[in-house]
């Protein structure tokens, strides 16, 4: 047995590695199996495609454009940079119910909320309640970091551009105004509301901004952003929080309030409408849009037409190139069989 | 005497036994100062020391291009007006490459560290004030007198004094050196002989006091240049009197020696130099797509840079609300930090983690060859070798196969088949030398078997003393030699440096005729039990260029003989006039030939002795003459000693096949291989081996020198060597005449190339056309010269297998060389890529292995650029709808661990076990082979579709979600992560699609991927992270949100799905239109190769005799 041993010095050792000779499990793909399963893969995303679609056919969307461009809007008036505190009404008609939950969106557009320096400008540590940098913002803040030599709070190119117009939407029934009751609790994420952001556990929250001024923009301090709820100010002000998130591209939306609670919980019904809104955001200096959108939801979220439509597109494409290939398959095939 | 130095070269001092003189002037060195002359002999092979360690390997490493480009990132992202993801990004994949490389690199040098050492501390005995002294081979000294044992390593260069044998004759062996294991002898000086024991030698050794004045150390082994001045007297030195460190010493109870050079100076460790680097097609083409992927990195982050200062000078002046988009309100200075920026965030194109696992593939794959069952040699207990672990790919591509023949095709394992003697054939070669029926030599004391030519009539006639020929044939053989002979375990062993010497002098002792010993001036020889003792007068050694070898001796009756023994061509020119056996002799070479075996012509001639002692007074002379004119006047002289020479008989010795040659060539032949055979031997022996390997059919034409040069001259030449070919009768169908012909080639011949060098790609373009090529009597320079012209006029990777000296030249030049290990020195082995011990490994080595890693390698880099590219380039897209600001289109965390964790485990798995038929397909298909000659997974046109397809599938990982994203509500952070999947689903679709070969860690690797990326996408966006650093995990959540989102997770399934439906798109018409050669692999049962081994022999060879060595 030694000497067996001795016999085979060096020899590598008879492993399936070492020997290359795992067990393996080799897919033998034919035309008989790739083209059902070409087919297979486009018939599943045309029905995803057409589920999306039927579903994004179903939700209602109204969008009204209140930027006052044209002379003849309503809005046109509040346009003007230097025109402060102006109010103006845009008048819109619904056909048919409106189906309810609905949710109240302004949307921007040709506004860069994805601009790197722009998103970089905030200060982290101050927004999650750190009294320190209260006193001493972060350098990326630069240029809102400071007034004089009096440090800003909220710092931040972001938060000092906070959207601030304001909207209250009333149904007219026969002349009369009605208001619809707009809710705006629960509309940013629970991890901004309850950890991304922080006010400083100083009370009353008026003392931690001693020393510091509001975002030169801002015609409120942060501590008095909702005069109506004292849980609803600082740094988890819903509408903050909404803004702080920022939008992937320069066309976006950002919700607003939802209409869930009342008389018009279960949806608006048809009839005209006044939306009248606290002009104040500049936009068109750099040739922004401002809307307002009214939207219901389904299991997909919001309207999205471009996401059905693609499943169809790549759905049918797939078909359509398994039929090209079962046709040259047959042409390639069938002579050599003769 | 300064001046006499400086004309003979011989600069080099040493004084022996004056220690403090050397010790005074030894190297030194401090930082990166050096004075001093004599190295110490310490061997000093490791790089790092605890405190240089960090500095040097960092310094090693950013010597590469790719790790420093990425130090460069770093640097910058520390920046923080450009930086577009925070620093530590970049530091995760180049720590782990730096550390991986800088460990590895450690546990080479700790071993070279310990062998040092060893090495270092082995015992030597030193001869201090007037005895010798146990002392470690580091304390020695230039000039120090040394005692080496038997059986002893010598620890430096030494000048050989004396030994304890007769004559102070010493045997080496040199197997570390050159690999021969055969012993070689040394001799000292007589002066120093005769002097130095006389006396008890210990007292007289520290008296010597010699003063030697050599040449500069160099690395050439064979020779050495010097003088001992001593005693007033000068004796001229040469390489006969020096021991090489390496060496040991063997037969030889002691033998003291003078250290001439030490450590670093000693002629082993010059010899040690560094080998050329090699680097693969691939590898090369490669190269080259990163180079242009770099630059098209900064075209487009030069053009996005534009685009930003456009941008912001068109923002800039209502900067209301958004100022942060102007840097100092101007836009060219923020065009300018966006440059940098862009370069940052599109780095991650450029794959850093490319290189290192690149290089652990390869190791890998190198190991696989050392590790396979079929490549391992039993016999010597041999595994094949991967000593150059970076060509693996390049086995799957070589397209020229250069064969060395002796040794490689053969077995080198020489057998006496035949001989005649005085017109009288003894033996039969058609039959197989083991089935020869063994002869009884039980008379004779000395045989132990071995002999496979049954010849009882010679036997007879030796024992018989009846015929004076056949006796003086054998005493011609046991002297006319270099053998040396050893005595173990009451067995006598011969050991030379030629096998032919080996097999003829065993030979001659089966039939009684046995070399005994040799000592300096005598050689003992048992003839038929009566031991006589011839004094050697003088040995007319071998070289290559006279081919021939001759003893003069006196006989123990005192006539004086000269023997001889040498090529057919050489001696017949040499011999008397009137021969009796020339026509029968020549009959017989012409049959041995045929018989493809090697003969040599004996020949003796007695020499008068008035002649003798003229000869001998003119060889005094001119040996003692200047060493240039010397070799000339030697030959001469010997020229005039070996005339009028009567041939005794010619001896034919078989070098058979190698097991499975004829198999293997067939292969490789079918897998469009081009075999070319270059071998030293002769025109007829090359020929007749090119048939017997089924290199060359029986119906070949051989197109020969002559032909050749008219259709090189020819205006033409392609037409002319297809009329050429067509004039044959036999040649009915062109294109089989064109496979069916090859060339003939000698070295004379060759040459002519040197002044033509126009002919070259005239010669290669028909050399195309052929079978084979068969270049015979090259010398090593001109295989070297071969190889060079293939890779000049081909675009094919070219492969030299040899297994000698000779072929080290040629193994070098050629893209991959492979070393023989078998009877010859390890020296091919030595500089070989690749180390197999029997020529039919080869079929493994490149069908299997090469054919493998060619795949492997070429699929793993095209999918490493895809998956790269394709996720780094998105942000170009995502830059137009940014106002260019370099914004990620990531989280940075998922940058940093997509390269080391998301999508790394599959391809290496794809690069270690991937498999596209198995091994015993691809050795019956071997025209699958072809496929890497065409370079068909690595050509510049695949990897740029592979970069196409990366871009495109960059271009739908952006625009579909951009789509989706487009006027909603969903935020950027969900539209990373969106991304982010996606790339990630991307990555890991393409991997499933590439794999061929499912084992189960490539399901596992698959799996852990999208696992971690959840598991790892989860850590950085959880909350207790955040808590930690709220800067530096800001996606806080966004896992937990987009997870439950059915858009999210739509758009990314969509996106995947649409980014890799070209190559699946590709797959499945592949599969559906071609019915691949692959899949007749599958679906045919592998046939074994038909074998036949019909020789036929071409009618235009009159006769093989064929020349020694």
């Amino acid at each position: 047995m030694v000497k067996q041993e001795k016999e085979f010095v060096n020899r590598p050792d008879n492993t399936a590695f070492t020997q290359q000779r795992l067990p393996a499990w080799q897919p033998m793909l034919s035309a008989g199996i790739i083209i059902p399963g070409f087919v297979l893969i486009g018939l599943a995303f045309i029905g995803i495609g057409v589920a999306l679609f039927v579903t994004s056919q179903s939700i209602q969307v109204l969008e009204v454009d209140y930027t006052g461009v044209e002379q003849s809007s309503p809005c046109f008036k509040c346009s003007d940079p230097d025109v402060k505190n102006c109010v103006c009404k845009m008048e819109f008609n619904i056909d048919s119910l409106f189906k309810g939950p609905v949710f109240f969106y302004y949307g921007l557009s040709n506004y860069f909320q994805n601009y790197r320096g722009y998103g970089v400008s905030k200060d982290p540590n101050q927004l999650s309640g750190d009294l320190d940098s209260f006193k001493v913002p972060s350098d990326s803040c630069a240029p809102y970091e400071y007034v004089g030599k009096t440090p800003i709070v909220p710092c931040g190119s972001v938060a000092n551009s906070m959207f601030n117009d304001s909207f209250k939407l009333y149904q007219i029934v026969s002349g009369a105004k009605i208001q619809v009751t707009l809710d705006g609790k629960g509309i940013a994420w629970w991890t901004d509301y309850n950890v991304k952001y922080r006010n400083p556990s100083v009370t009353p929250l008026k003392n931690a901004f001693n020393g510091t001024v509001k975002p030169t923009f801002w015609s409120k301090p942060a501590y008095e952003l909702d005069p109506t709820d004292p849980a609803n100010n600082g740094f988890i002000n819903q509408d903050f929080l909404v803004w702080m998130r920022r939008a992937a591209l320069p066309n976006f939306r950002k919700l607003y309030r939802r209409i869930t609670e009342g008389d018009y919980a279960k949806g608006l019904p048809a009839g005209n409408y006044s939306l009248e809104i606290a002009y104040n955001y500049p936009v068109l200096s750099f040739d922004g849009r401002k809307k307002v959108v009214l939207s219901n939801v389904s299991w997909m979220g919001g309207k999205n037409e471009f996401l059905g439509i693609a499943y169809l597109v790549i759905g049918s494409m797939c078909v359509v190139m398994s039929i090209v290939m079962l046709i040259v398959y047959a042409k390639f095939k069938f002579p050599e069989e003769e | 005497m300064a001046m006499e130095i400086f004309e003979s070269g011989l600069s080099w001092e040493v004084r022996a036994n004056s220690r403090h003189y050397h010790k005074h002037k030894q190297k030194k060195s401090f930082l990166c100062f050096h004075w001093g002359r004599y190295a110490d002999n310490v061997v000093h092979s490791y790089k790092y020391s605890p405190l240089t360690f960090l500095p040097l390997t960092l310094f090693e490493q950013f010597q590469r291009v790719a790790n420093l480009y990425f130090l460069l990132m770093l640097v910058m992202q520390c920046i923080p007006a450009i930086s577009s993801v925070p620093w530590y990004i970049t530091i995760i994949p180049l720590v782990t490459v730096l550390s991986v490389r800088g460990l590895k690199d450690l546990v080479n040098d700790m071993a070279r560290r310990r062998s040092d050492f060893e090495v270092n501390s082995r015992p030597c005995d030193i001869l201090v004030s007037q005895s010798f002294d146990s002392a470690q081979w580091k304390d020695l000294c230039v000039g120090d007198v040394l005692r080496i044992h038997k059986d002893q390593v010598i620890p430096a260069d030494l000048l050989l004094l004396c030994s304890s044998e007769p004559h102070s004759l010493c045997y080496v062996e040199t197997a570390d050196i050159d690999g021969e294991t055969n012993l070689k002898y040394r001799q000292a000086l007589s002066a120093t002989h005769t002097q130095l024991t006389s006396q008890p030698s210990d007292e007289t050794l520290a008296a010597f006091d010699g003063l030697l004045l050599c040449e500069e150390p160099n690395n050439s082994l064979y020779t050495f240049r010097g003088e001992l001045h001593w005693q007033g007297e000068c004796h001229p030195l040469d390489h006969a009197h020096v021991l090489l460190r390496g060496t040991v010493l063997r037969n030889t109870a002691f033998a003291y020696g003078v250290a001439i050079y030490t450590g670093a100076d000693t002629k082993i460790l010059r010899n040690s130099g560094k080998q050329r680097v090699k680097t693969t097609q691939v590898e090369k083409v490669f190269n080259r797509v990163v180079i242009g992927i770099v630059l098209s990195v900064l075209l487009v982050a030069l053009l996005h840079a534009i685009l930003s200062g456009v941008f912001s000078s068109q923002v800039m002046g209502n900067a209301d609300i958004s100022s942060t988009v102007v840097v100092n309100a101007n836009p060219v200075y923020t065009g300018f930090l966006t440059f940098w920026s862009y370069i940052i965030l599109l780095s991650p194109a450029m794959p850093i983690a490319l290189y290192i696992s690149f290089e652990l593939i390869h190791t890998v794959h190198s190991q696989f060859i050392g590790w396979d069952m079929e490549m391992y040699w039993q016999p010597a207990g041999r595994p094949a070798q991967a000593r150059n672990t970076s060509l693996n790919e390049e086995l799957g591509q070589v397209g020229y196969l250069l064969s060395d023949k002796t040794g490689t095709l053969t077995q080198n394992r020489l057998v006496l088949r035949q001989c005649c003697i005085a017109g009288e054939i003894y033996g039969d070669a058609s039959v197989r030398a083991e089935d020869v029926e063994p002869m009884d030599l039980s008379w004779n004391p000395f045989s132990c078997g071995g002999l496979h030519m049954s010849a009882p009539s010679l036997v007879e006639k030796l024992r018989g003393q009846q015929c004076p020929p056949s006796r003086q044939f054998l005493t011609a053989l046991s002297l006319c030699h270099t053998v040396v002979t050893e005595w173990k375990e009451e067995a006598l062993f011969y050991q030379s440096a030629s096998p032919d010497e080996e097999t003829l002098v065993g030979a001659a002792r089966e039939l009684g005729w046995v070399f005994l010993s040799r000592a300096r001036d005598f050689i003992s020889v048992s003839e038929l039990g009566v031991t006589r003792q011839y004094q050697l007068l003088a040995l007319l050694d071998f070289t290559s260029k006279r081919r021939r070898m001759s003893v003069l001796v006196r006989e123990p009756e005192g006539g004086l003989k000269l023997y001889c023994k040498g090529a057919d061509i050489v001696i017949l020119e040499r011999l008397h006039k009137d021969l009796q056996y020339q026509e029968r002799t020549e009959r017989a070479l012409e049959l041995f030939s045929q018989a493809c075996l090697r003969t040599l012509c004996v020949a003796v001639r007695s020499v008068p002795e008035a002649s003798w002692e003229q000869w001998r007074k003119t060889l005094a002379q001119s040996a003692a003459m200047a060493t240039c004119d010397r070799d000339a006047l030697l030959e001469k002289l010997y020229d005039q000693m070996e005339r009028e020479l009567q041939l005794l008989g010619v001896t034919a010795i078989e070098d058979r096949l190698q097991e499975g040659v004829p198999e293997t060539i067939a292969l490789l032949q079918q897998a469009g291989l081009k075999v070319w055979v270059l071998t030293g031997d002769k025109k007829e022996t090359a020929v007749n081996i090119g048939y017997s390997c089924k290199l060359l059919d029986p119906d070949t034409r051989l197109l020969e020198w002559q032909e050749l040069r008219q259709i090189l001259q020819a205006p033409d030449p392609g037409v002319s060597f297809f009329k050429a070919r067509q004039m044959e009768l036999w040649a009915v169908d062109k294109k089989m005449a064109g496979a069916k012909t090859a060339v003939v080639l000698t070295g004379p011949e060759l040459a002519e190339f040197d002044q033509r060098p126009e002919w070259g790609s005239t010669f290669m373009s028909l050399a195309e056309h052929c079978q084979s090529v068969l270049c015979c009597r090259v010398t090593p320079g001109q295989k070297a010269d071969i190889v060079k012209l293939v890779r000049k006029h081909t675009s094919s990777v070219t492969m030299a297998i040899g297994d000698g000296a000779n072929d080290v030249n040629m193994i070098k030049t050629a893209h991959v060389g492979v070393g023989m290990a078998g009877v010859e020195g390890g020296q091919a082995v030595q500089n070989a890529d690749f180390a197999l011990s029997q020529f039919r490994f080869l079929q493994r080595l490149l069908l299997i292995h090469g054919r493998w890693s060619y795949r492997r390698i070429s699929l793993f880099l095209r999918y490493f650029l895809f998956k790269t590219c394709g996720f780094a380039l998105v942000h170009i897209w995502f830059g137009f709808f940014n106002g260019f600001s370099a914004l990620s289109m990531y989280e940075t965390w998922f940058i940093a661990l997509y390269t080391v964790l998301y999508s790394s485990f599959p391809v290496m798995c794809l690069g270690f076990f991937e498999k596209d038929v198995s091994a015993e397909s691809s050795l019956s298909w071997p025209e699958l082979y072809k496929s890497g000659q065409r370079q068909e997974l690595s050509s510049p046109l695949i990897l740029a579709l592979s970069l196409l397809y990366a871009v495109y599938s960059s271009l739908v990982l952006f625009f579909i979600p951009f789509g989706v994203f487009y006027d909603t509500a969903l935020d950027y952070q969900t539209m990373a992560f969106t991304v982010a999947m996606a790339a990630t689903f991307t990555a890991t679709i393409e991997i499933m699609l590439l794999t061929r070969n499912w084992t189960k860690i490539n399901i596992a690797a698959v799996c852990v991927s999208v696992v971690l990326f959840f598991i790892g996408t989860g850590i950085t966006h959880s909350t207790v992270l955040f808590k930690k650093a709220p800067a530096d995990y800001i996606f806080i959540g966004v896992l937990a949100k987009a997870f439950v989102d059915p858009v999210v997770w739509l758009t990314a399934l969509l996106t995947a799905w649409t980014a890799v439906l070209p190559s699946f798109t590709a797959h499945a018409v592949n599969i559906t239109l071609t019915v691949h050669d692959k899949q007749k692999v599958h679906s045919i049962s592998p046939q074994p190769v038909e074998l036949k081994s019909t020789f036929r022999r071409g009618t235009s060879l009159r006769r093989s005799p064929n020349a020694l060595f």
